[in-house]
């Protein structure tokens, strides 16, 4: 019975020629907690014994007195109550229906027992009721219920999913966007606020998300590490440590899954390298390479962050940093470090000021940045630009006042840490914002939504600063300001008739498929990024560019055009009407009785 | 001494030996068949039912098994009582009798099953 519906839905889910990933494999994972989630009746059936045999033990003492009380029958002789009648008068007196005397009306004694009866087993409901109710209120008995619900959910799972542990900042970022590309995912956190946070979004997908330590294997197991639909794992915590158990994990117990983790630290991201190859996003070297970006290439840092934003993402400004010159940088931890290393690198002096830092190291003012002292030491006057980069927000935003006022010309780059204070940095308008969870949110995006986007962005810096001003204003003026989708399109000869037809001519032209299936000589608001043949890549193919069978491209546009190119692609009519402007009627019979046969269109 | 294991082996043993009281007698001779004796038997049954409940073992899921075919047969016994002693003209006949008894028999078989399986879980416990 299911041989037939299997084979449909392969039919449906994969198309003709491909096989569906390998289901057979099984991956070491753990899922005791699986196994331990679905005893959660047993758990309550354990619980429930005493208040069960309490009431039983009531039901029999009632009846049987009853049967021992001596009553009168319909004609007033003695008798005695049956067991059966007893056992009726007991059950409709202890669930409190209360029918009255039957069969007959009882003798004073029988209602003496009848009393005592009524109390034995409110006492008994009261206390049966009252341990379920506890049972359900009680902490673990809810954990167990919800392990083995989130269980059940992951395990239905069909589509391909993400695996996400961590769901705090950039978890939140990662989770909006992967859901408006229609990805699902599944969520493990150890906070269960972070967990309860994910009720309140309005995600499309119903995403499951459980309360639990990553760092266990066994909770990675029942959140999917070993589904076959899963498709990465990121590890998205704050604490540098689980995402390195995390990233072990998945390295040991499913080697074929990518994984991206998230450090701030040099020392974890060289011990996750370890093991296989996980894409290591550390945001504080992120952040010092975007700014050598823009301080080099201000377009090329446009382009890439405008590509990286997101659907519906806004055109950056583009910032002009100075290039020459002193910057100031306030906080030289681990992050003012290796920003001032980028800084040097790129031929600029760095002071820094830090209350913490070595006073023996060149460049370096002992202090701390509010004080007036400490800040004139620093010179602030002859500087270019200032890096507001502490870790405490309301430090941030005084020191960058406090450098506006000495010098209202200076370039101001400031880091964000809490999400809450969004509001106030906007405010201030500082050149350029580091926000931690934004960075790594935009670094997974371009990994994760579709592997023709990371080549793009890969290959962008070596096009030079020309080629992305010019690529920038192509986008804008096909497409406006806002970047609102980013799309793969694979051409597959197979997946059509008429597809198959016209990439088999040798004269597919790129520029056709671009054409408006309403009026050819419009184009499409959309510009092709990418063109991947092969092992080959080609940016920013021309219109003449040539199509091939197996050929994908990177489009970038608005969603209208996304389904006029997939129309273009899926119905033959529309095909031969960009192509060669011809309207083709869309049924057979029409087509056969106007003349358009395959050979005329194959011309 | 376990007092746990002292109220369950109680409790089995005992439905047990009610049932077979019950049981035991001409087949569809009502005089030797004690309605309450077949009211204890349920009861004592119900409680050893729920005794069980929870036990995550293979041998706990057996026991828990047994005792609800006994319940069943037992419960099928009194509504078999009941309703040739109250609502069949006939009344309580020998054949209404036999049928009872009989059914009380299939609950005494479960029983029987119950109790052996305690004798193994309980030698097997003091082999190990």
């Amino acid at each position: 019975m299911a041989g037939p519906l299997r084979a449909f839905w392969r039919l449906v889910a994969y198309g003709p020629g491909e096989r569906p990933p390998r289901r057979r494999i099984r991956w070491r994972v753990p899922a005791e907690s699986a196994a331990q989630a679905s005893a959660t009746i047993f758990l309550v059936l354990r619980r429930m014994r005493w208040p069960l045999i309490t009431v039983i033990v009531i039901f029999a003492v009632s009846t049987i007195g009853l049967t021992f009380i001596p009553g009168r029958d319909a004609d007033g002789s003695p008798d005695r109550m049956s067991i059966f009648h007893s056992f009726y008068v007991v059950s409709y007196t202890a669930t409190t229906i209360g029918f009255g005397e039957l069969p007959d009306p009882f003798t004073d004694a029988q209602r003496l027992w009848v009393t005592v009866t009524i109390y034995l087993s409110v006492v008994g409901w009261a206390y049966t009721i009252g341990s379920l109710l506890t049972l359900l209120q009680d902490r673990s008995f809810r954990r167990a219920l919800a392990l083995q619900h989130f269980t059940r959910k992951v395990a239905r799972l069909r589509e391909p999913f993400l695996l996400i542990a961590g769901y705090g900042q950039t978890g939140r970022r990662l989770g909006r966007t992967f859901d408006s590309l229609g990805r699902q995912f599944v969520v493990l956190d150890a906070a269960e606020e972070n967990i309860e946070a994910l009720d309140l979004e309005a995600y499309r997908f119903d995403v499951p998300g459980l309360a639990a330590d990553a760092r266990n294997p066994d909770h990675l197991g029942i959140a999917g590490l070993g589904h076959f639909a899963c498709e990465a794992v990121l590890a998205m915590t704050n604490d540098d440590e689980v995402n390195l158990a995390v990233t072990m994990a998945v390295a040991l117990l499913r080697p074929d899954l990518p994984v991206i983790a998230r450090t701030v630290s040099p020392d974890i991201e060289h011990r996750m390298r370890a093991f296989g190859t996980p894409t290591v996003v550390n945001p504080f070297d992120r952040f010092g390479d975007h700014l050598r970006l823009a301080l080099r290439a201000p377009a090329t840092y446009q382009l890439i962050t405008w590509l990286e934003s997101g659907p519906g993402a806004e055109l950056p400004e583009r910032g002009r940093p100075p290039t020459q010159g002193r910057w100031v940088l306030c906080g030289y931890g681990r992050f003012g470090q290796k920003l001032a290393a980028d800084l040097r690198a790129e031929g600029l002096t760095v002071t820094a000021i830090d209350p913490a830092a070595d006073p023996d190291e060149d460049d370096v003012v002992v202090g701390d940045g509010s004080d007036p002292d400490v800040m004139a030491r620093a010179d602030l006057d002859g500087a270019v630009g200032f890096v507001a980069g502490t870790d405490n927000d309301t430090t941030n935003l005084s020191l960058i006042a406090a450098a506006r006022r000495v010098n209202p010309d200076l370039f101001v780059a400031a880091r964000q840490n809490r999400p809450a204070n969004a509001a106030l940095f906007e405010a201030m308008e500082p050149d350029a914002l580091l926000v931690l969870a934004e960075v790594v949110a935009k670094e997974v995006y371009a990994k994760l939504s579709t592997p023709l986007l990371w080549r793009f962005l890969q290959e962008v810096p070596d096009q030079g600063e020309e080629w992305a001003a010019r690529m920038v204003d192509r986008l804008c003026g096909r497409c406006g300001q806002q970047l609102r989708t980013l799309w793969p399109v694979r051409l597959r000869a197979a997946s059509s008739l008429a597809v198959g037809r016209w990439l088999g001519t040798g004269t597919a032209r790129l520029g056709d498929l671009l054409r408006s299936p309403h009026d050819r000589d419009r184009p499409l608001a959309a510009v092709v990024l990418l063109l991947k043949r092969g092992d080959e890549f080609v940016l920013t193919p021309g219109d003449d560019t040539e199509l091939r069978d197996g050929d994908e491209l990177l489009i970038a546009g608005e969603p209208v055009a996304r389904r006029a190119v997939d129309t273009t692609l899926l119905v033959d009519g529309v095909l031969d009407y960009v192509v060669s402007g011809r309207s083709v009627p869309s049924s057979w019979i029409w087509r056969k009785l106007s003349g358009h046969s395959r050979s005329s269109s194959q011309r | 001494m376990n007092l746990e294991k002292v109220v369950f082996g109680f409790f089995v043993v005992l439905a047990a030996t009610l049932n077979f009281g019950f049981f035991i007698g001409d087949l569809s001779d009502p005089d030797v068949h004690n309605v309450y004796e077949l009211f204890a038997a349920v009861v004592i049954n119900l409680i050893a039912t729920v005794l069980k409940f929870g036990d995550r073992t293979q041998i706990g899921a057996v026991h828990l098994a047994t005792s609800l075919v006994a319940d069943l047969q037992l419960i099928a016994a009194a509504i078999f009582w009941a309703y040739a002693a109250h609502i069949s003209s006939a009344g309580l006949t020998g054949e209404a009798t036999a049928g009872i008894v009989s059914l009380s028999g299939g609950a005494l078989f479960a029983n029987i099953v119950s109790v052996v399986l305690l004798v193994i879980e309980t030698v097997s416990f003091q082999r190990r």
